[in-house]
């Protein structure tokens, strides 16, 4: 805090001598009307868990459902064994059926050997059992999904990636949430498996602890929960069989979510839920390149999903007031504008002001992002990490988390405009070259 | 003439009184007191009881064993096997009755038949599309039986034992396999349980008991210790392991014996025979091939010349003992030799290269007995430890222990003597070949098997 004080008072030392200073405290506001109330709001929801958890001794009855694991699998190879062993090792008393579908599996012929393999593994588990479906034409995910939804007998339907894997009482503890009907879908906490083995997958290890812990955990108290992943959405499957599975296009996942809360406005019960204790574990890119090709892909489908496909759906009328609100804050704002927004403030900054004070402004918003994200970081040690010793590693790189975010969202901005001009979610496998060697390597 | 067994009195074959004689019995004693030989049995087929014990008392008959019998209707036991069919049509009877008759007339040294396989052979012979079929009965402790064996043999022998002798005399001849069973080491039956056991106490009480073994502090124990709640936690670090792979694995023991606690992955695997309650190791069990079979060349060249050319009639004064044996002892003797340099043996090859020829030439007891004064002079000069076998028809092998290369050469000459004396005494031109090894000439690298082959090459 000392530093930001000491910032603070250069910074207005330094203004007092210019005239234009009305530019500079665009900062201020720029800031506190974005981000600082989307944080504000979400750490109210942690508030309302952390209250809750203490005070609630929630009764808790025996409810073991049969569940459907369904594992959309691509070029895992041996990896997808990891997976299917850990949902097998799930401590969990109903019946686990396993549905692994293998796309383009003459292309894929390694992963479905290794799914075979463990044909042999099931008989030592008792109510576990697996499927393979081996799908000849290559169909993508969404395909991959519904056909596993079709042959799926289990009351609650877990849809997962093939490189995904789970602690041991994820389903157990998601399934508790199911027997609330108006709970249609939950997800849980995605951990960074891989953290250790770059520093980009530790930084995106702190950006899972922070936006798909935190904030989701506290978005969820509030019921407007952005996006149940496609590596590790579950869901009610009766539900997800009226409402028609999946749909064809890049981020299906982010349409289910927007579908579901299409809901709201009709059936203002209906919930999706985040449960801490379902942990799932999955590998980041571990290249900047990799990084930046899967951001393309995933902030361009942002623009893609809100603009295109859902574009009339996003109201008041179908939504509700909150999630429209929060869509519109989150989903349009803080995701599709603003960074668009800071890169044109910094260019716009650089140019205007002097550079001296241009470093300064840099400076001062570099500490509030860094206590921004030591708040967040120290909520999240507290209150919801189960691996509190581990994760404290992630303080060393916490200073350097800024500058990481700021990447991120220039490259956002990128992707969007691709997206926007581009038709970027065509070809939603890689960009040209020469724009991802201009990312740091 | 055809004989009607019939219960009942019956109009069946009234069609069949024009082109034959019917005769209606309605017991298979009445038909003992006359003992009239028909063309053809005919048995009305109502109730299959009474076709079965009419049908196993004809073929156990010592006269009309091998008959023709028709019934009016089909069988559905084994023993329809034993049966010619369904009644056929008048002329088509007479057709059959005709090509039997030819056949029997063609069949030489009645005489002969009065043994079981003489029996099997005229039976055979007669029908020269049979096949002896396995048939597979879960009440029978070796689960397959041929009935027709079990006629011809008048329920006297086992009929696997007496097919693996019609086998090695080359009388019957394999078709198809059908089917590939273990049995059991003591009394052959097939009725077999298979049990798990612990490897080390053999108690049969044994239990698939998952064990976690924890990363943190190395602590392995059965799962249910690590179980608190709905949570695994390690019993000794109280570590929350959340994760396989990360947190904690499972250890390969797998079972756990209830009796004396051994840990284990894989359990002995026992078995239990049903009939003689005696256990066995799997792989001690007897692996036995069913196979369907019929009537070899060898067997109708026995049927139509009357007479049985054995060459191994010839050397029965010479007690060979089996193949399988004798290959046993060799290597047995082999690895001995190796291992103790005075240790001392040689293998003796006597191959008649042109007797199959000559056994087509020329009259086949003279040759018998040629070769049975060849055996007389050759079990004399044999010492009582000395082991002889057959590989084919033609090839004799003899195994003299304690022989050295010099005794070797002595024995050599001696049998060449009389060979030659014999040669002398006879017209045949009898091509004998002799092949001899003594056990320090041999090569570190091979086995009886393939010793026998490289011997037997040298003197083609």
């Amino acid at each position: 805090m000392e530093s930001l004080l000491q910032a603070w008072y250069v910074f207005r030392v330094t203004f007092s001598q210019y005239p234009d200073v009305q530019y500079v405290l665009m900062l201020i506001p720029f800031v506190l009307f974005f981000e600082l109330p989307l944080y504000f709001v979400n750490w109210m929801g942690v508030f309302r868990f952390v209250i809750k958890d203490a005070v609630e001794a929630p009764l808790t009855l025996p409810y073991y459902p049969r569940v459907t694991c369904a594992i959309t699998c691509y070029a895992e190879g041996k990896a997808v064994q990891n997976t299917v062993i850990s949902l097998m090792e799930q401590i969990y008393p109903g019946h686990i059926e396993i549905i692994a579908m293998v796309d383009g599996v003459q292309k894929n012929i390694a992963t479905y050997r290794a799914l075979k393999e463990l044909y042999s593994v099931i008989p030592r588990y008792s109510k576990r059992s697996l499927i393979i479906i081996p799908k000849i034409q290559r169909g993508g995910r969404v395909s991959s999904l519904n056909a596993g939804l079709s042959r799926a007998q289990g009351e609650i339907f877990l849809a997962l990636d093939g490189d995904t894997s789970f602690d041991n009482q994820m389903i157990h503890s998601a399934v508790l949430h199911f027997q609330n009907p108006n709970v249609v879908a939950v997800t849980g906490p995605m951990r960074v498996r891989n953290a250790r083995k770059s520093l980009i997958t530790r930084m995106q290890d702190l950006e899972y602890m922070l936006t798909m812990q935190i904030g989701k955990l506290g978005f969820a108290k509030l019921n407007v929960i952005n996006n149940v992943p496609g590596a590790f959405g579950i869901f009610r499957r009766a539900f997800l069989q009226k409402i028609g599975g999946w749909n064809t296009g890049t981020a299906e996942d982010l349409d289910l979510t927007l579908r579901i809360k299409k809901y709201h406005a009709r059936y203002p019960q209906l919930q999706i839920g985040f449960e801490p204790l379902a942990v799932s574990h999955t590998d980041v890119p571990e290249t900047f390149k990799d990084f930046f090709k899967q951001r393309l892909r995933w902030d361009g489908d942002l623009w893609y999903i809100y603009s295109n496909k859902h574009r009339s759906g996003i109201s008041v009328a179908n939504m509700g007031w909150a999630n429209f609100i929060f869509l519109l804050w989150y989903g349009i704002l803080f995701q599709i504008i603003m960074p668009f927004a800071i890169v044109i403030y910094t260019i716009y900054m650089a140019v205007v002001l002097p550079l001296h004070i241009f470093i300064l402004s840099m400076t001062l918003v570099y500490v509030f992002y860094v206590c921004l994200v030591l708040i967040q970081f120290l909520a999240y040690l507290m209150i919801i990490s189960d691996r509190k010793w581990r994760d404290c590693a992630a303080f060393l790189i916490l200073p350097l988390y800024p500058f990481f975010q700021f990447i991120a969202r220039v490259w956002s901005a990128f992707a969007i405009a691709n997206q926007i001009f581009n038709k970027g979610h065509l070809d939603s496998a890689m960009a040209p070259l020469w724009v991802l060697k201009k990312g740091k390597q | 003439m055809l004989i009607f067994f019939s219960q009942e009195t019956s109009h069946l074959l009234e069609q069949y009184k024009i082109s034959f004689n019917v005769q209606q019995l309605s017991d298979f004693s009445e038909w003992e007191k006359d003992r009239i030989v028909p063309s053809a049995f005919v048995i009305e087929g109502s109730n299959q009881q009474y076709v079965a014990s009419i049908l196993g008392k004809i073929r156990r008959d010592s006269e009309v064993f091998a008959s023709l019998c028709f019934s009016t209707a089909l069988l559905t036991s084994p023993d329809s096997s034993l049966l010619d069919g369904l009644l056929p049509s008048a002329l088509e009877l007479q057709k059959q009755i005709d090509a039997t008759q030819d056949l029997l007339r063609s069949l030489k040294g009645k005489d002969a038949y009065l043994t079981h396989q003489g029996r099997l052979i005229n039976y055979l012979w007669l029908r020269p599309n049979y096949v002896l079929q396995p048939y597979h009965e879960w009440k029978n402790s070796r689960f397959y039986r041929y009935p027709l064996l079990e006629a011809m043999s008048l329920d006297q022998s086992d009929s696997f034992e007496w097919l693996r002798n019609l086998a090695n005399s080359k009388i019957l001849e394999t078709i198809s396999l059908m089917d590939r069973q273990r049995e059991c080491m003591y009394c052959r039956s097939s009725h077999l349980s298979f049990i798990d056991t612990c490897p080390n106490c053999s108690a049969i009480d044994i239990k698939l008991q998952p064990s976690l073994h924890c990363f943190t502090c190395g602590c392995v124990d059965a799962q249910d210790k690590f179980m608190h709640s709905g949570i695994l936690v390690c019993p000794k670090c109280h570590t929350h392991l959340r994760h396989i792979g990360s947190d904690y694995d499972r250890p390969l023991e797998n079972y756990s014996c209830q009796a004396c606690h051994h840990s284990f992955i894989e359990g002995d695997v026992q078995v239990r025979c049903a009939i003689c309650e005696k256990e066995m190791d799997p792989n001690e069990l007897i692996l036995n091939e069913i196979h369907s079979w019929r009537l070899s060349d060898k067997g109708r060249t026995i049927a139509f010349r009357g007479e049985v050319f054995d060459l191994s009639s010839g050397f029965n004064q010479l007690d060979f003992i089996s193949r399988e044996l004798f290959i046993h002892d060799l290597d047995w003797l082999m690895v001995m030799a190796r291992r103790y340099p005075n240790i001392n043996f040689s293998l003796f090859g006597i191959y008649f290269a042109n007797l199959p020829d000559l056994v087509e030439l020329f009259n086949h007891s003279r040759l018998l007995q040629m070769l049975e004064s060849f055996a007389q002079r050759l079990r004399n000069l044999l010492r009582t430890p000395d082991l002889s076998t057959r590989t084919s028809e033609n090839m004799l092998w003899l195994l003299l222990p304690n022989t050295d290369e010099q005794g070797l050469f002595g024995f050599q000459k001696r049998i060449e003597k009389s060979m030659d004396k014999l040669l002398e005494e006879s017209d045949y031109k009898l091509d004998c070949r002799f092949v001899s090894v003594n056990s320090q000439k041999l090569s570190n690298k091979e086995n009886a098997e393939l010793l026998l082959a490289r011997l037997f090459g040298e003197l083609l």
